[in-house]
């Protein structure tokens, strides 16, 4: 097709909003709630042009895109594409992701996305001037990461409790060297800097530990969407298997990983299918899962969603079992009060 | 002449050339080609993109191309609007 016209929705327009939505649903998929830009191309021919074709993004992640078949092969999604890469450009962005059925990876591979990892459900390329190799070089240099044997943890701290503190505690005693990573994507309540600060004075007495803030390959919106979302429908196996693949593959390879260590989660459904996905596919790369019991206090296990549940009651009494003094210092200083106040009148599980 | 920022010109559609732009420390022109006809013509993209960035004296320069299979003369084109863009 010659000249075709992309064209803006107006996602706070709920009727355009809607025409997309119907569209995508030919397609089993749906317009998801994070989307910031949405186009569509028309079938110009017609009197009342419908929409033949339309592609998303999200910050920096393409998704929910769709052609419709009669159209497909006539070049469509580099139009698409292109539109969009213009779009993330004029924002600053020059690194993008895009995640979509592994059916359709070969026509983001020939618009010169790489595949980072597909499985059967889900497939994940990115395209830009960075690339998942570049990242972890940047890493290794910029945290001074060696080639030695190393163990690992991924962590959110949410805030950063006696039970993060327990776990890389045990990995740091049996281990000649540890990484953490932690999560950096801005979606917590507690910002990531104060995260990341939080860990990295908790566990300044713990020589043979490294804390390295965790990218865009590690738990983010482009390799694990649910977990911002909190979504446990049909895609969860297919995110926790990505984005324990990703670690494996690209991570352990490239720092020497061979363990990975994480709590047991009596909590959360959706980290209990991210530990058993952890199970499964890192022995396939050559890596140890170590699951260590959580530190509990009397009967009950210490987590962050625990520690924000009690500072939303106001029990702060219940919390000094809970937090090293790190953080709790940190709840009284002025940002610390802003997001005690914020959990206590919001509600939100993260 | 140096650029200042990140740039791009062109699209990923067929006879087109996406071209991308950055500054970078070490004073070199490097370039990074990607192309559906490399085999046949990777050699000549290359020259016909050098040679512009010559012919404008720009140093310190990362360029990232995904040629679609464009003629020489676009390639220039889009190469000579990215630099201007990003200077």
């Amino acid at each position: 097709m010659y000249g075709v016209k992309t064209e803006q929705v107006n996602l706070q327009d709920r009727v355009e909003r809607e025409e997309v939505e119907v569209f995508l649903q030919n397609f089993n998929l749906s317009l998801d709630q994070d989307v910031d830009y949405t186009i569509v191309i028309r079938d110009e021919a017609l009197n009342q042009p419908a929409i033949v074709a339309t592609c998303s993004k999200a910050r920096n992640v393409l998704k929910c895109f769709a052609v419709i078949e009669e159209l497909q092969g006539e070049g469509i999604a580099a139009t698409l594409i292109s539109t969009l890469l213009d779009k993330l450009f004029s924002q600053g962005i020059y690194h993008s992701f895009i995640f979509t059925k592994p059916a359709n990876a070969p026509i983001f591979a020939s618009l010169n996305f790489k595949l980072i990892h597909s499985n059967a459900d889900v497939a994940l390329l990115e395209n830009g001037l960075d690339d998942i190799y570049k990242a972890l070089e940047r890493m290794k240099a910029n945290y001074n990461i060696g080639d030695e044997e190393k163990a690992s943890l991924v962590m959110n701290c949410n805030p950063f409790t006696l039970g993060h503190r327990y776990l890389i505690e045990e990995a740091s005693k049996t281990n000649h060297e540890v990484l953490v990573f932690i999560v950096e994507e801005d979606r917590s309540v507690f910002p990531f800097k104060a995260r990341y600060e939080l860990v990295l004075k908790g566990v300044s007495d713990l020589k043979n530990v490294k804390v390295v803030p965790g990218g865009e390959y590690l738990i983010s919106t482009a390799t694990f969407p649910a977990y911002f979302l909190k979504e446990e429908g049909q895609w969860m196996k297919a995110y926790v298997e990505l984005d324990s693949s990703i670690f494996g593959k690209y991570f352990c390879k490239r720092f020497n990983i061979t363990k990975r260590y994480v709590g047991d989660e009596p909590y959360c459904q959706l980290m209990e299918a991210y530990n058993q996905a952890l199970k499964t596919v890192l022995p396939s790369y050559g890596v140890e899962l170590h699951q260590i019991r959580r530190k509990a206090i009397g009967n009950i296990a210490i987590s962050a969603s625990r520690v924000r549940t009690l500072i939303k009651e106001g029990d702060f009494n219940g919390l000094k079992n809970l937090l090293p003094e790190i953080t709790l210092e940190f709840l009284n200083t002025n940002l610390g009060r802003e997001i005690v106040e914020k959990i206590q009148t919001t509600h939100a599980p993260h | 002449m140096r650029i200042t920022k990140i740039a791009k010109a062109g699209t990923l559609e067929s006879n087109d050339i996406l071209i991308m732009v950055m500054p970078n420390e070490s004073g070199n022109v490097e370039l990074e080609l990607e192309s559906i006809v490399r085999q046949q013509f990777g050699e000549v993209i290359e020259q016909v993109i050098l040679h512009k960035v010559k012919e404008m004296g720009i140093e310190g320069i990362t360029i990232k191309a995904q040629d679609k299979g464009a003629l020489d003369y676009t390639i220039g084109a889009r190469v000579e609007t990215a630099i201007k863009r990003a200077i």
